[in-house]
């Protein structure tokens, strides 16, 4: 045993436990034991178990991301103190300075590569379990030799064995099998499809403006379309049990994507403020978290020049169509600067206005409302 | 008499070029991993420098073994629920050699002469 199948064999060992649970649960189930379908099911469980134990750790990261919010005037600051400043030692300084500030804070955004490095083995030994199974080996622990021969040799969509790639059927001793080519080729498709959708509903709608503008993101962006290329490369080398493991677990990412770009956006993106929509549209939205931005108190200017003191008979006059204010012409004009202003607020405004607005009404007031 | 010095130091350097070999080799294959692999998923360590930063600065400063020491130790605390935050490399004390700006190691007298 080389090294590498050293690290390995534990991990082999438990993604052969889950296999073999869930074709054991589901054959109970009724589901005939040799049939493709139990055994492209079970991969489908496999992928469930593993990304459902990768729940908390994105769960981690999102409320990070969610308290990025209370540090974002910090943060502006020290990129405001680095502001055009490109050089190296500003750009390391900056990045120093952006750690430091996250540690203090505990609002570190970055999840560590351990999701990835989690995958990573999990991925080749469902590789070297297929790899196993194509050859009739046993696995190492649960999968006997029977259910591996029987895993290996199950086929996908009734054309295509679990265990052959594009290259190994382009190079089948009877000829190309055309089917199994066909099938390679649909999941190359769908996996580049699925990952271009998931990166384009974070780029799209869950990136703010500012990130949007530094150069990782537009690293990320070519990674963007260099991906297809990587799937064109492995849906050639990998059989396609790897490739049916690693296309749902792309499902889930996009799923999983979709509902906390929904539900929990990173605050200040198109996606948050969508959500604020849908929420109001409702009646959900607390007035507190929503309103409070655009809700401006307009604070009526005093007048500079102390008002005239105003005779009994001409207060008399005027005292109709003032008491009128609110619903009347002068109503609009002091809310229209803040259309949201509720009229409460307005009416007790209206008495302290210039009477300019109500002098010109004061003719026609008494008219309909005087007797 | 002076000949033979410079002939000496030679020498030596050239005995140090080898024993700087595998730290070289080392880095230049963190180059590489940064250059092409590293983009493909983005920022994602919780440190500054980040994880292979750290490896390559410890490679160079404490060799290959040792570095490579370091540099595990350092992807093992880098974990979701770590902190974060700032953490370099450990200097070596007498460190006798000099840095190229890609990270290379050299011995000092070549990069005078």
């Amino acid at each position: 045993m080389d090294l590498l199948s050293i690290i390995l064999w534990p991990l082999k060992w438990a993604v052969e436990l889950i296999l073999v649970g869930w074709h054991s649960l589901l054959s109970a189930l009724g589901m005939p034991p040799a049939d493709g379908l139990t055994w492209v099911l079970s991969i489908v469980g496999l992928v469930l178990v593993v990304r459902a134990l990768l729940i908390p750790l994105f769960v981690k990261q999102i409320k990070n991301q969610r308290r990025m919010m209370e540090v974002a005037p910090q943060l502006k600051k020290i990129q405001d103190k680095y502001k055009g400043k490109k050089d190296q030692f500003s750009r390391e300084a900056m990045s120093r300075e952006t750690m430091e500030l996250y540690k203090k804070t505990g609002t570190n955004p970055l999840g560590s590569c351990l999701p990835l490095l989690v995958q990573m083995p999990i991925f080749f030994a469902l590789f070297s379990v297929l790899n196993d199974s194509q050859t009739g080996k046993s696995g190492v622990g649960p999968l006997n030799e029977a259910l591996s021969e029987q895993f290996g040799s199950s086929s996908l969509f009734d054309l295509a064995p679990l265990h052959m790639s594009f290259s190994s059927a382009m190079n089948a001793a009877g000829g190309p099998q055309v089917g199994v080519m066909i099938v390679a080729a649909i999941m190359v498709v769908l996996m580049t499809a699925s990952q271009f959708i998931t990166q384009l509903q974070i780029v799209s709608k869950n990136i703010s403006d500012e990130t949007k503008a530094s150069p990782m993101f537009k690293q990320q962006r070519i990674l963007l379309y260099i991906l297809p290329f990587v799937f064109l490369f492995s849906g050639f080398a990998f059989p396609l049990g790897v490739m049916f493991y690693w296309l749902v677990s792309n499902i889930w990412t996009m799923v999983q994507q979709f509902i906390i770009i929904r539900n929990m956006p990173m605050p200040g993106t198109e996606a948050a403020k969508e959500r604020e929509e849908r929420l109001a549209r409702k009646g959900k939205l607390k007035p507190a978290d929503g309103a409070a931005g655009d809700t401006l108190v307009i604070e009526e200017k005093k007048p500079a020049q102390r008002q005239q003191p105003v005779g009994k008979n001409r207060a008399k006059k005027a005292g109709a169509p003032k008491a009128q204010a609110p619903t009347g012409p002068a109503a609009p004009k002091s809310g229209g600067t803040a259309p949201t202003t509720p009229a409460p607020k307005a009416a007790p405004a209206a008495p302290t206005s210039p009477a300019a607005g109500s002098k010109p009404d004061a003719s026609k007031a008494p008219k309909n409302n005087g007797k | 008499m002076t000949g033979a010095v410079v002939d000496a130091s030679e020498g030596a350097d050239a005995m140090h070029s080898i024993l700087l070999l595998p730290r070289n080799a080392a880095v230049a294959a963190l180059i590489a991993y940064r250059t092409v692999i590293s983009p493909l998923y983005g920022d994602v360590c919780r440190y500054y420098p980040s994880c292979s930063a750290y490896a390559m600065h410890a490679i160079a400063q404490h060799g290959a073994v040792i570095g490579s020491g370091l540099a595990l130790r350092r992807i093992s605390r880098c974990h979701p629920w770590a902190a974060g935050g700032v953490d370099d490399a450990p200097l070596k004390k007498n460190f006798k050699y000099s840095v190229t700006p890609r990270g290379f190691v050299v011995t000092a007298r070549h990069r005078k002469g």
